[in-house]
């Protein structure tokens, strides 16, 4: 079986309402009803697209209700799984943050890997759900509430209305504006999740098919099943089409790059700067328990903080333990600032971290397979 | 070295203490600034220990311990070697100089490794002065 494959669903209903031909819903089912996995753990649409809440399926039925993408709902679901399902055979739906953070908590021995099946996605970037409304009647000159269904394709984020309208926006042109993709997307360099099974996307693809990129020996299982058993169907892509989600893939990278160093260098916030922002802290632990890879069941800054009633908390023993416990882990998925009730941009000076860390030690977070060095018991 | 700077040294039970030790009983003189507080191996100190020292009033922190290869515990100093390579960039990003961190090895029959290092880290602190971080705490 050839590395890339285009594959789309055998069912029409699901290829309609899925996305590019319904592949994943499909499969998800497949898994489910040939009672592969316990469940499935995915994103669903609640009451908006600016509102996704993560679902744990076990009926095949329901799995129709997570297809579509839901870009302006950022939700992960890595600790999740460690918290409440370590214990059964998962199918997961991940984009590369998640995909990175199951990476670091199966190394921490949260949860076995053995059991899952992890569907990567190629992302390109999500929107935070409140800047995105008001993007949307800013840039695009509608009301929020009308779109039914958005989609970042070609460089545009593109949204569908209720009457059957589409309209898109560049994204360059919205970025440049302050807008657009939230700033750890901007920033994020993994747009291809390949420590997964399989990794779908439509870069590449041609209408209404996914493209498949068949990782693991899991993943190559996987498909061939789904094939058998009449879910999905697949066909070999050109090599022009590997050609150009390959191309599709190092442009992402490039701009990246170019956010990273304009984030992380150029426009990194001052010492002074950071003081400001460190004075704003309300002590609410929100990034910690937000965090994927925070896990410890006794926390040392509870400690440090016990007795303490002074808001806010010095930050070389809140956030500075935080940035020595993690940091070197930090998978960049932004939740920490997503939660922050008070704007800190935490993600930047962790990841920052993350980023010394890697040119010292070489350790990435997320993809190396070994644990972070520090944990290493050799002598060297 | 004026006397209101303080500095914060941790040092292994082992060899760094046993150093010191030595330097005192041969009356090498060094500064008076440095506070030592024992450990039982340079391995069991964390970051969060640098931090809190910091946090609490030093203007330097020194961490002492054996060899490579000595460690009565056979590998802690790697243990500590590995987290100490990253307190300089930690305690840069939260807008300290990383020359006012210091970790040295110095066994148990190096009082005079202890005495130079003691009077040059010393004297280093005294030319950055004491640590002004300029964080103002608002009481709720």
């Amino acid at each position: 079986m050839s590395k890339f494959l285009e594959i789309r669903s055998k069912n029409k209903d699901i290829c309609t309402l899925g996305e590019c031909g319904g592949s994943i819903t499909s499969i998800l089912q497949y898994l489910l009803e040939t009672k592969v996995v316990d469940g499935v753990l995915n994103i669903k649409k609640y009451d908006d697209i600016y509102d996704g809440v993560p679902v744990f399926i076990t009926d095949p039925k329901e799995i129709l209700e997570t297809a579509g993408s839901l870009h302006c709902a950022p939700t992960m679901v890595a600790d999740l799984i460690s918290e409440y399902l370590d214990d059964k055979k998962l199918a997961v739906v991940v984009k590369p943050c998640d995909a990175m953070a199951i990476n670091e908590l199966v190394k921490r021995n949260r949860f076995n890997s053995e059991n899952l099946f992890i569907i990567g996605l190629n992302c390109g970037g999500t929107l935070m759900p409140e800047p995105a409304q008001r993007m949307f009647e800013l840039f695009y000159d509608l009301n929020p509430e009308d779109i039914i269904k958005e989609e970042i394709d070609k460089g545009q984020i593109i949204v569908l209305l209720k009457d059957g309208t589409e309209k898109g926006v560049k994204i360059d042109e919205l970025e440049e504006k302050g807008w657009g993709r939230r700033e750890n997307c901007q920033r994020c360099e993994v747009k291809i999740p390949r420590n997964t099974d399989i990794v779908c996307g439509n870069w590449g693809a041609t209408e209404g098919w996914t493209f498949t990129e068949v990782i693991s020996e899991k993943g190559v299982k996987l498909i061939n099943d789904a094939v058998k058993d009449g879910f999905i169907e697949s066909k070999t892509p050109s090599d022009k089409q590997i050609e150009i989600r390959a191309k599709l893939e190092k442009i992402m990278e490039k701009l990246a790059d170019k956010f990273q160093k304009k984030q992380l260098n150029t426009e990194y916030p001052s010492i002074e700067k950071w003081d400001e922002y460190w004075n704003r802290c309300i002590e609410c632990y929100g990034c910690r328990d937000v965090c994927p890879i925070c896990w410890c069941n006794e926390c040392e800054i509870e400690r440090f903080f016990e007795n303490e009633s002074l808001t806010p908390p010095d930050p070389l023993t809140f956030q500075g333990v935080r940035l020595t416990h993690m940091s070197f882990s930090c998978i960049n998925c932004g939740q920490c600032e997503d939660v922050c009730p008070v704007h800190i941009p935490l993600s930047k000076i962790y990841y920052k971290a993350q980023k010394n860390y890697r040119e010292n030690t070489g350790y990435i977070a997320g993809i190396t397979d070994e644990l972070p060095p520090l944990y290493s018991p050799e002598n060297e | 070295m004026s006397d209101d700077l303080k500095v914060v040294g941790f040092c292994c039970n082992w060899c760094s203490y046993g150093g010191a030790d030595t330097a005192g009983t041969a009356r090498m003189q060094y500064p008076p600034n440095i506070r030592i507080i024992r450990v039982m191996c340079s391995g069991r100190i964390t970051i969060s220990m640098v931090l809190k020292a910091f946090s609490d009033g030093a203007d330097g922190v020194f961490v002492g311990g054996c060899h490579m290869g000595d460690c009565h515990y056979s590998s802690g100093n790697y243990k500590w070697r590995r987290r100490a390579n990253m307190v300089g960039d930690t305690i840069e990003l939260l807008g300290i100089d990383r020359e006012r961190f210091r970790f040295e090895w110095i066994s148990a029959s190096e009082g005079e490794k202890f005495q130079t290092t003691m009077s040059s880290f010393a004297k280093k602190i005294d030319e950055m002065g004491s640590l002004h971080r300029h964080f103002k705490k608002i009481h709720s």
